[in-house]
């Protein structure tokens, strides 16, 4: 299943389909501020996804997705009322509306003016859409896949191959006359690989994810997906044990910006530092990184997973610098920080879908260029490790402390990459671990795996990117 | 539009169900299994003196298994308008002609699914008559004890939660098998964060869910809890690397074993993703220990009466002295690997507790950390490798001597687990992971 890109002007395909006229939004947004609430949104999502997998040489198994609901939301100050509707009547529409307004209690309304269409500017140029697309494509894909895979090396046993699209098309409405219709592609591709020599056996993979169409799959993408896959799990076969200890960490380009979001992203999400809670809440203006450091939260990098166009309230995606050369400059905002703050909001108030309210979130979060080049920042190093690829990631957003899962690297002896290692945890805490970078090169990649963060809750699709990069130390928990 | 009322019944449920069994066999599907789920849940919170958040949800799924042609797969959809429903039951159908067959994902035999016989007490008969204040005051009140426990530390914020529901499942096949389970949920518990040296606003958290409202831990236990775990994050870092006896905490139990039953699955085993490929039978860990699955625990939040394949589901013992008893074989997996299908989930995880509590453990070893939570780390299935930040505290004769984060501990799974010495008396009740705190000797830790 698939939802097209709407033909018709913003506000008709939930008019059109579901009887979602402006008098009935005007009726819903009359109830959803009828206890006296500040503001509300109306947040419309109508989507559709279709996968396909392969395992043991079959293309044997897919599905489709369809979910459809209204979330309303009503504000006042920084408190929230939230209740959702999986039909919408106008009859399941108000009593949802009904619900969040009980948030609020001291009477009046606010006058809620007629829709108007807002301009959106699209960061997802789809120049094949999914839904033109037919099942024999993605079939053959999958399975091109699979037998490139096998016919890369001959110790790969095992390979599982998925990809999935998704897109979804989501109205919002707000009681200032807004009225802002978005539509939102989204595809994936996983390849899985077991390989296996004498009695070593290990798995691994690689999957790319972006908002596109069917042309995301062009230009050598397909052979990095394959590649990266075989690649990654016959390193492991090779790899070794790490060391323990606290010492010198070097974080390769592109993937590596985990860290960014984890030891850093998270706490300057704005919420957070709203309520007092992140260890960041009281350093604007501060020189929290050297010269080096330049951090901006981008939601306009034309296809990335991170891109939106606009926010889950309405606002558009920007490039937010967080961090400018050292300096922390701003946090991430939704309305009700924004607001707190008495600033714009930066386009990152974000959700999973219509069942949840908006927070601030990250979209692509990128460490700027240095002036270093990655063959310096390596050699620099006596001893410590170089950490290449990553599983996952935790942060303590109060305290700082995060951690990050390498999943392949290398030892660094005398300033070389001498031995692989795999399959260690690597600990600080953030605020330290960003003052600790003392080396930035100047090879920034944008990471093109498919990273969802999570928060709360709720799963968002988000891209992250960053140059070769030296931490002065971190705890890499290695054996001995 | 559907005419759903909020207060579906279960028999409308069913009415679904079997709908889009017979659309989709007409359509030409030779088997058909509709799963149509129902929720209703209430969430509050509020922050340093102030309802922050109020949210309420309805929801419905409809999930549908076919077979067309030999050929299998699975579709969701909550727009259940019957025209809706009609094209995107044609769609699914259509989509699944242009698969390979793959027969072993025909539905499992009529006769191996059932319900266990038992009575779980999943309903709190008390929901549908809940007075919505108490949810209001609950908050309060937590908030309250919440800063009197904390009167000698500086608390920055804290948040309380509640949080209750009510769900219901009908699954209908197209071979004349039907099941329904309805289930209740409550919880609450507080988060806060202190403030400490550095700028460093140490965060924890107590929460606990249970199927009856009375089963909840309640405020003053749960803000002592809150507290004693935040103090211990207090001027935390890292602890000197070293081999040290371990105590997991209860609640973090689940976090080290939970990376069993990743490799026990028979999914794994028959990729060739397992660490446990050939161990049945075999020992893979200290004798002293036993896990056993079992679904059965009145009111427990992991008991079921069938598993995801619409089988019984059964008490069975996973690790008995240490030796591996089960594999955990869904229908699916145990077709492809030729072995009997004898429930690919688990229900309550549980590890008996022995008679000492973790303070008097504690007290006989001269050096031991405990540890209280993970923070980030992975293990790897096919090899069994792992490595898992830590926070907690590092113990002398029972007396805690430093505030432990920034450290890792790292190694293989079968090494650990060999390392087993005994679980405490302390059993946590609140999650699928009902085991006590575990003691383990001699466990790498690396740190400054």
């Amino acid at each position: 299943m698939s939802i097209p890109r709407p033909p018709g002007p913003p506000g008709a395909w939930f008019e059109e389909r579901f009887g979602v006229t402006p008098a009935v939004l005007h009726r819903v947004m009359e109830a959803a501020l009828s206890r006296g609430g500040e503001d509300c949104d109306l947040y419309f999502e109508h989507a559709a996804s279709t996968s396909v997998s392969l395992s043991d040489g079959k293309v044997n198994a897919a599905g489709t997705r369809v979910d459809l609901g209204m979330g309303v939301r009503v504000v006042v100050g920084d408190q929230v009322g939230f209740a959702f509707t999986e039909e919408l009547t106008i009859a399941a529409m108000e009593a949802a509306a009904r619900t969040a307004a009980e948030i609020a209690a001291t009477g009046g309304t606010r006058p809620v003016a007629s829709p108007v269409a807002v301009r959106v500017t699209d960061w997802s140029p789809v120049l094949e859409p999914w839904d033109k697309v037919d099942m024999a494509t993605r079939v053959r894909m999958v399975r091109d896949w699979e037998q490139r895979a096998f016919a890369r090396d001959p110790r790969v046993a095992r390979v599982e191959t998925y990809m999935a699209d998704a897109s979804k098309i989501v109205m919002i409405v707000r009681p200032d006359g807004r009225l802002i219709e978005d539509w939102r592609p989204m595809t994936q591709g996983h390849v899985r690989v077991t390989a296996g020599q004498g009695s070593v056996r290990e798995s691994s993979g690689f999957n790319v994810a972006g908002r596109a169409g069917l042309e995301y799959y062009g230009a050598g993408r397909q052979d990095r997906l394959v590649d990266q896959a075989v690649d990654r799990t016959l390193f492991l076969l090779a790899a070794g044990k790490p060391p323990a200890g606290e010492m010198p960490v070097v974080l390769a380009a592109g993937p590596s910006a985990i860290l960014l979001h984890e030891a850093i992203g998270h706490g300057m999400e704005a919420d957070f530092n709203r309520k007092g809670t992140s260890i960041y809440a009281s350093r604007m203006g501060d020189k929290i990184a050297s010269d080096l450091v330049t951090i901006v939260d981008d939601g306009t990098i034309p296809g990335s997973r991170g891109a939106v166009n606009v926010d889950d309230e309405g606002n558009p995606g920007e490039r937010t610098v967080l961090v400018d050369h050292g300096v922390l400059r701003t946090y991430m905002h939704d309305e009700i920080s924004a607001r707190f703050y008495g600033v714009k909001p930066t386009g990152s108030g974000r959700r999973q879908g219509f069942r949840y309210a908006p927070l601030p979130r990250m979209r692509a979060t990128l460490m700027e260029n240095g002036p270093h080049s990655p063959e310096e920042i390596i050699s620099s190093v006596k001893r410590g490790i170089y950490c290449q690829t990553f599983a996952n990631g935790q942060v303590q957003i109060g305290g700082g402390d995060f951690a990050f899962y390498m999943k392949t690297g290398f030892l660094i002896e005398d300033g070389k990459l001498t031995r692989p290692i795999k399959d260690v945890n690597v600990i600080g805490n953030g605020p330290q671990a960003l003052e600790r970078i003392d080396m930035v090169g100047d090879d920034l990649v944008i990471d093109e795996g498919g990273w969802t963060c999570g928060k709360d809750g709720q799963g968002v699709p988000v891209s992250q990117g960053m140059p070769t990069v030296r931490v002065g130390s971190l705890v890499v928990g290695g054996m001995g | 539009m559907s005419t759903l009322s909020p207060t579906v019944s279960q028999q409308e449920l069913l009415d679904i169900a079997q709908r889009v069994v017979a659309q989709a066999t007409a359509l030409g599907a030779e088997e058909v299994k509709a799963s149509v789920g129902r929720g209703v849940s209430t969430e509050l919170s509020r922050r340093d003196g102030r309802i922050e958040k109020a949210e309420e949800s309805r929801s419905l799924s409809l999930h549908a298994s076919l077979m067309v042609d030999g050929r299998f797969s699975a579709h969701a959809t909550n727009d259940i308008r019957p025209e809706a429903l009609r094209d995107f039951l044609a769609h699914a159908v259509d989509a699944t002609r242009f698969l390979e067959p793959d027969p072993d994902r025909r539905l499992p035999e009529r006769e191996r699914m059932g319900d266990a016989d038992v009575d779980l007490d999943p309903v709190d008969p008390g929901w549908a008559s809940l007075d919505p204040a108490y949810r209001r005051a609950l908050l309060e009140e937590l908030e309250d004890r919440v800063r009197a426990a904390g009167s000698d530390v500086k608390i920055r914020s804290v948040s309380s939660f509640v949080w209750d529901g009510s769900s219901e499942s009908v699954s209908v096949t197209s071979h004349g098998y039907q099941s329904t389970w309805r289930s209740t949920s409550f919880g609450s518990g507080a988060t806060l964060s202190l403030e400490d040296e550095g700028g460093r606003l140490p965060e924890a958290w107590f929460m606990t869910g249970a199927r009856h409202r009375q089963d909840v831990v309640g405020p003053q236990q749960a803000a002592v809890h809150a507290l004693d775990h935040a103090r211990h994050r207090l001027g935390s870092g890292p602890g000197p690397s070293g081999r040290y006896p371990m105590l997991v905490e209860n609640r973090a139990v689940g976090r080290v074993l939970g990376t069993l039953l990743g490799p026990m699955a028979a999914e794994s085993l028959y990729e060739k993703r397992s660490c446990l490929e050939g161990k049945l039978g075999q020992r893979i860990a200290s004798p002293a220990l036993h896990l056993i699955d079992d679904p059965h625990i009145p009111r427990a939040s992991g008991s079921h009466p069938h598993d995801g394949d619409g089988m019984p589901t059964r008490r069975r013992d996973l690790v008995r002295d240490g030796v591996l008893q089960e594999y955990l074989v869904d229908v699916y997996y145990g077709r492809r690997l030729g072995w009997e299908p004898n429930g690919g989930g688990t229900g309550n995880l549980i590890v008996p507790p022995g008679d000492r509590s973790p303070a008097a453990i504690l007290a006989d070893l001269p050096q031991a950390i405990v540890v209280e939570s993970f923070l980030g780390g992975n293990a790897n299935p096919t090899s069994g490798d792992f490595s898992f930040g830590i926070n907690g505290v590092l113990y002398a004769h029972g007396q805690p001597v430093q505030n432990l984060s920034e450290m890792n501990i790292s190694g293989n799974l079968f090494e650990l687990l060999e390392r087993y010495v005994a679980a405490a008396n302390d059993v946590w009740s609140w999650s699928a992971w009902r085991t006590p705190s575990l003691l383990f000797d001699d466990i790498q830790f690396s740190g400054s």
